[in-house]
């Protein structure tokens, strides 16, 4: 087992990591920029290292300095975390080539989910329903009116190096094809400097229901439910739950297999979520994350297992601890994502925060950095803590939810905690009803009131 | 969307007869979601300001003392420009680039920092005399971490 782990990241995920280390007798190495020398994790952690100014480029996607990190102070492993350069294959390479071991899946497989079109055709292959689409790059506009012809309008044209809604086109009738597929190979090239892109039919009204899966590459692999990420602003996902309040349990078991099936096929090792478009009973693959996802939690808060742990330990050669049939599925939980934004007008509230108090009581967990007097710095996304609930069903989970809402304090800054006390309010979520763009319509009022 | 608060003038009013008339300094009012609250301003009033102070855990990369030590210090700090390891000389043996005394122009190399194999140079970020050289060799520094002070 690791001695010393490296945490290359920051915020509440790298203080999550620490704290699993810690659990684990493991010692924790916090890399960090200028701007977060006061961050919590940070002074907790055993030992520190400044990588260099606050800009992500000079610190935490800078590789050079990440690695001289972990050479000075004899980490054995590193933790990428989310984001940053969690899916960077060249950092997983680099790190293995250096002798220290990535805490996550292996480069190769990292590449390919990051290459949306090879992605696709590699679960597809593998037994996973994919959204109806080009086969491959589109090359030419000519290309893209054909293959929207065929699966039938609206389609969507997408950018194969990267997501976030970015390079995105729908197109629905096929005067609109040659204009959006010129567009959406120009925006791909600004925002990933990859202009490949390709086509798949375009869903009116799915929901983002995602799958937890788990594999040692020792031909263990297990999946850990779903978790419902319908309601996004802006491609961001704002709330979670599992379990899914649109699935019933033969259609929760028959993707969680068909998923658990894949990544033992392609020998995936570690942690991975498989995310699905779901409407009018069918599951279409939209895209595999090769990390840890954010949401970790709630998945946790179900199943009753520490994923950062059961990464470390894969990571550190063991096989799985639990098989399928040892997993069990309990309650509800979900997790509320708040952000130092206004929670109507999303403007960014960086700042001092002069109050904090998160909530308490059972079955209540807030991951977060913040504490009473912590300046966020402006540089970074605007994640600043996650509160997870859970209850012994749904009901329960709501009324444990906004009972924790209202307790949370956090003082000096904006936070969008108003606006997930007003999301839980309206009947559609208490109903289960809403679908990916549910939130967007919500916070423009064009929901009706309770 | 958002709870209107109709402010009733006469509540108002009526709170701040009484303020006047009790003597108080603050009064405050709340009832089902509602809560209204009328102070008069007085002197040294303020109330305390509370700071949590977080806890504090060793934070020092190994070895080099990385805090500056405010009290009465000559010169200005040269700091690391990256992480990884400092060596005072151009190669093992030979005599370090700089001691205490010297006289360093700004753009000089001062010593050298290596990671991942590769040996960068420090430059002296001001020209001047070498006042102390806060690192040993061979010892492991943090992107800012103090080097050296020049006059």
């Amino acid at each position: 087992m690791f001695e010393k782990i490296l945490i290359a990241n920051r915020g509440e995920i790298a203080l999550r990591i620490h704290r699993a280390c810690k659990e684990m007798g493991i010692s924790t190495v916090a890399v960090h920029s200028t701007a977060d020398a006061d961050a919590m994790h940070v002074r907790l952690a055993d030992e520190s290292v400044c990588l260099g100014p606050a800009p992500a480029k000079d610190s935490y996607l800078n590789i050079p300095a990440i690695v001289s990190a972990a050479t000075i102070t004899g980490a054995d492993a590193v933790h990428p975390g989310y984001g940053f350069l969690s899916e960077e294959a060249s950092f997983a390479s680099i790190l293995e080539e250096h002798g220290f071991t990535f805490i996550g899946p292996n480069a190769e497989h990292i590449d390919l989910m990051g290459d949306k079109v090879a992605a696709k055709k590699a679960v597809e292959e593998n037994g996973v329903p994919v959204v109806p689409g080009s086969k491959g790059a589109l090359e030419t506009a000519a290309d893209a009116r054909k293959t929207a012809d065929d699966i039938g309008y609206p389609v969507l044209i997408k950018a194969a190096g990267g997501g976030g809604g970015r390079g995105m086109q729908i197109v629905r009738s096929a005067d609109e094809v040659e204009d959006a597929y010129r567009m959406a190979r120009t925006e791909a090239k600004a925002s990933f400097r990859n202009d490949t892109v390709y086509m798949e039919k375009f869903l009116e009204k799915p929901r983002h229901i995602e799958v937890q899966v788990f594999a040692d590459g020792q031909g263990g692999a297990v999946h850990l439910g779903e978790r419902d990420c319908s309601l996004q602003r802006r491609h961001q996902k704002v709330l979670e739950e599992a379990r899914s309040p649109a699935l019933n349990d033969e259609a929760r078991e028959k993707i969680g297999k068909i998923a658990a099936d894949a990544v033992r096929r392609i020998g995936y090792r570690n942690a991975g979520t498989i995310e699905f478009l779901y409407e009018e009973g069918e599951f279409y693959f939209i895209e595999m994350n090769t990390r840890l996802q954010v949401e970790h939690p709630v998945t946790e808060m179900i199943t009753g297992i520490d994923m950062v742990r059961e990464q470390i330990r894969v990571a550190a050669g063991s096989p799985l601890s639990f098989e399928q049939s040892d997993i069990t599925f309990e309650g509800h939980a979900i997790e509320c994502r708040i952000t130092a934004e206004h929670p109507e007008t999303f403007v960014p509230s960086p700042g001092r925060i002069t109050d904090y108090h998160p909530p308490g009581g059972m079955s209540v967990r807030v991951d977060s950095g913040l504490y009473a007097g912590y300046t966020i710095p402006p540089h970074y996304d605007s994640l600043v803590a996650k509160l997870i609930v859970h209850g012994a069903n749904r009901n329960e989970c709501l009324m444990r939810l906004r009972r924790s809402l209202e307790e949370f304090v956090i003082g000096g800054i904006h936070t969008t905690i108003p606006l997930h006390e007003k999301i839980i309010e309206n009947s559609d979520f208490v109903n289960g009803d809403y679908d990916i763009h549910w939130l967007e319509r919500f916070v423009a009022g064009d929901i009706a009131d309770n | 969307m958002a709870n209107k608060f109709d402010i009733d003038p006469d509540l108002v009013k009526k709170l701040a007869e009484l303020l006047d008339e009790t003597g108080l300094s603050e009064i405050e009012f709340e009832s089902t979601g509602r809560r209204i609250r009328v102070a008069r301003p007085v002197a040294g009033s303020a109330p305390p300001i509370t700071v949590n102070a977080p806890p504090a855990a060793a934070a020092a990369a190994p070895s080099a003392d990385a805090e500056s030590q405010s009290e009465a210090r000559i010169g200005t700090p040269i700091t690391s420009p990256m992480v990884g390891t400092i060596f005072l000389s151009p190669e093992p043996g030979a005599e370090p680039f700089i001691k205490v005394g010297d006289t360093v122009s700004e753009g000089q190399t001062v010593m050298l920092i290596e990671a991942m194999k590769t040996y960068n140079p420090v430059r002296a970020t001001k020209s001047g005399k070498v006042v102390q050289i806060l690192v040993g060799d061979s010892t492991p520094v943090e992107f800012g971490e103090e080097l050296l002070l020049v006059e």
